[in-house]
């Protein structure tokens, strides 16, 4: 690399970082108010005179903001556990079995994360009304078992497809039947990605919003984003608490995209999971 | 990849059963929460059912239908949707080419920015839009003040005035959506070979003239196909202008998904809201087959 081109480098990289941060500010700006007094945020000042934790205190003391809390990590857990425990054995079958059907199964999966959830949402809250299910955890987990599945399945067929098949045709001559050959060899090949689909399940039903708001109106089965609605009480409320409570919901995305970039990758170009 | 078929045997009961019994946990949930529901919509937007008037539906023809094409503030909200749909990917656009172009360097930096790009992609509505009601608040926010100070914004937050209020939401859509094109983007614009930059150097072309008639052939088809699928995604928009304004101010950010659940939770009229869903879909539908004829024609 010759003078020239290496000084060009170097300042296209400057320009990057620049552009970065103005791009991210308004993720950076939520970060900083949760950590920043009140006095502070009301005085508008750039420089903050002191770093507080007492927003984060203060939305933990809170009884509302736990159950929250309690809610979506129970909704998120289970929501979690039962997209790896159905996306796995399908993506398997779509990617190791040629049958009748197969590819409009396929097809049908893929077709249910284009559908935007607004467009089914009338339809679902009335049948779950009718159910006499509005207002349990169990039908928001059931519906947000629909977020990230189609995505689970096809990126773990992805993967699947990767593993050579000769690796079990050993295993089933050594007398393995079909699926002993999955969970022996298969399965623990394909192990980064189970945990990062289990992940990106959890992280989507822990934003989820618009299926909350139209299911949930009591207090005690509330998830998190509809929790940092009632912060924001129109009359009383603090910036900080509110952006301490923003922080408390993005602190799973921001992590799991630490840990799972290149999966995240991978799923996005699959197809594009939801915002 | 497909699969290559195990044996060409006929193959004992269990066999043929087994990859269809895997899958049909998935294929259940997908009917749970897609086409059941699809076909309930279309059921439910022929009913005649005003929980005020007739707590239970009756069958009511195009009663829905006939309504909805004579409500003019729908009307309003369905042209306010294009303005924002095709506001948004424009947003989406203007902000991923150059950033995608600035990206598209193999440095350290450039591969942690092009990582780090993504976070408006993943982040919750919930966390954004607060965080931009935070910025753009009157009396707090940084944003506000920025703006006041180059005469852009009065006294009060430019959320509360309805003739900014839309197109600063739209903006907002569109940054959240923007990562996503520049992912494609920088999967596009790394196919290119380098030899093709090389000879139109030779030829003496300018940097203009490469962008032209190199970079954007190539990455054109990749724009107009995430377009459509960012375009389908904004078209229903619910959340965004719902945490940042609830459609308001007056109706100004009243898209179609928000009259559709007033429809239902202020209105309480279910099926009126089914039949604002069916006319959504029909419209999703047409512009999934165009996106798809698209994608063959690549």
């Amino acid at each position: 690399m010759n003078e020239e081109s290496r000084w060009r480098s170097l300042a296209l990289d400057l320009l990057t970082l620049a552009v970065l941060a103005l791009v991210l500010l308004p993720i950076i700006w939520v970060f900083i108010a949760s950590i920043r007094p009140d006095a502070d945020i009301m005085t508008r000042s750039l420089i903050p005179t002191r770093i507080t934790f007492d927003h984060f205190a203060n939305i933990f003391s809170r009884g509302d903001f736990l159950v929250a809390l309690r809610n979506s990590l129970l909704v998120g857990g289970i929501v979690a556990v039962c997209t790896v425990l159905i996306a796995v054995p399908a993506a398997y079958s779509l990617s190791r079995f040629t049958y009748l059907g197969r590819d409009f199964i396929g097809f049908l999966i893929l077709a249910t994360q284009m559908l935007p959830a607004v467009a089914v949402l009338v339809p679902i809250v009335v049948i779950i009304r009718s159910l006499g299910m509005a207002n349990t955890l169990t039908a928001l987990t059931f519906t947000h078992l629909a977020l990230g599945l189609p995505i689970a399945v096809w990126m773990l067929k992805g993967y699947i497809d990767a593993v050579p098949r000769e690796l079990e045709e050993a295993s089933i001559i050594d007398g393995s039947s079909q699926l002993g050959a999955m969970f022996r060899i298969t399965l623990p090949l394909i192990r980064p990605a189970v945990v990062a689909v289990g992940t990106f399940a959890f992280v989507l039903s822990w934003g989820e919003f618009i299926l909350a708001l139209a299911l949930i109106t009591s207090a005690e089965v509330k998830t998190l984003p509809l929790a940092l609605q009632t912060l924001f009480d129109p009359y009383s409320f603090s910036w900080g608490v509110v952006m301490a409570g923003g922080v408390v919901i993005a602190a799973p995305t921001i992590l799991l995209f630490l840990l799972f970039r290149n999966q995240l990758v991978g799923g996005l170009t699959a197809g594009g999971i939801k915002g | 990849m497909t699969a290559r078929a195990t044996d060409t045997e006929p193959r004992p009961f269990g066999d043929i059963a087994l990859p269809y019994a895997l899958v049909a946990p998935a294929v259940l949930v997908a009917l749970a929460i897609a086409v059941v529901p699809l076909l309930y919509a279309l059921w439910l937007s022929f009913q005649d059912w005003y929980l005020l008037r007739n707590p239970t539906p009756v069958w009511g023809g195009l009663i829905n239908y006939e309504a909805l094409f004579a409500d003019a503030g729908l009307w309003r909200a369905f042209w306010r949707t294009w303005i924002w749909t095709i506001g948004t990917v424009a947003v989406e656009i203007a902000l991923a080419l150059p950033l995608a172009l600035l990206l598209n360097r193999d440095t350290a930096i450039a591969r942690m920015a092009s990582a780090l790009i993504l976070l408006p992609w993943v982040m919750p509505f919930i966390v954004l839009g607060y965080g931009w009601r935070f910025l753009l608040d009157s009396e707090v926010g940084a944003l506000h003040g920025f703006l006041q100070a180059f005469g852009l914004a009065g006294n009060s937050s430019i959320l509360n005035d309805p003739n900014m209020a839309l197109a600063i939401i739209i903006f907002i859509s569109g940054w959240k959506g923007m990562p996503f094109m520049v992912l494609a983007l920088l999967a596009a614009l790394k196919s290119i070979p380098g030899e093709l930059y090389e000879a139109a150097a030779i030829d003496g072309a300018t940097p203009w003239q490469r962008f032209t008639t190199i970079t954007l052939p190539a990455i054109q088809n990749t724009m107009l196909i995430i377009g459509l699928v960012l375009g389908i995604l904004a078209f229903y928009s619910f959340d965004l202008p719902w945490i940042m304004t609830r459609g308001g101010p007056q109706e100004a950010t009243t898209v179609l998904g928000i009259s559709m659940y007033k429809a239902v939770f202020t209105d309480l009229r279910p099926a009126y809201a089914a039949a604002i869903s069916v006319v959504m879909l029909a419209i999703l539908a047409v512009a999934s087959f165009l996106s798809l004829k698209l994608r063959r024609r690549q």
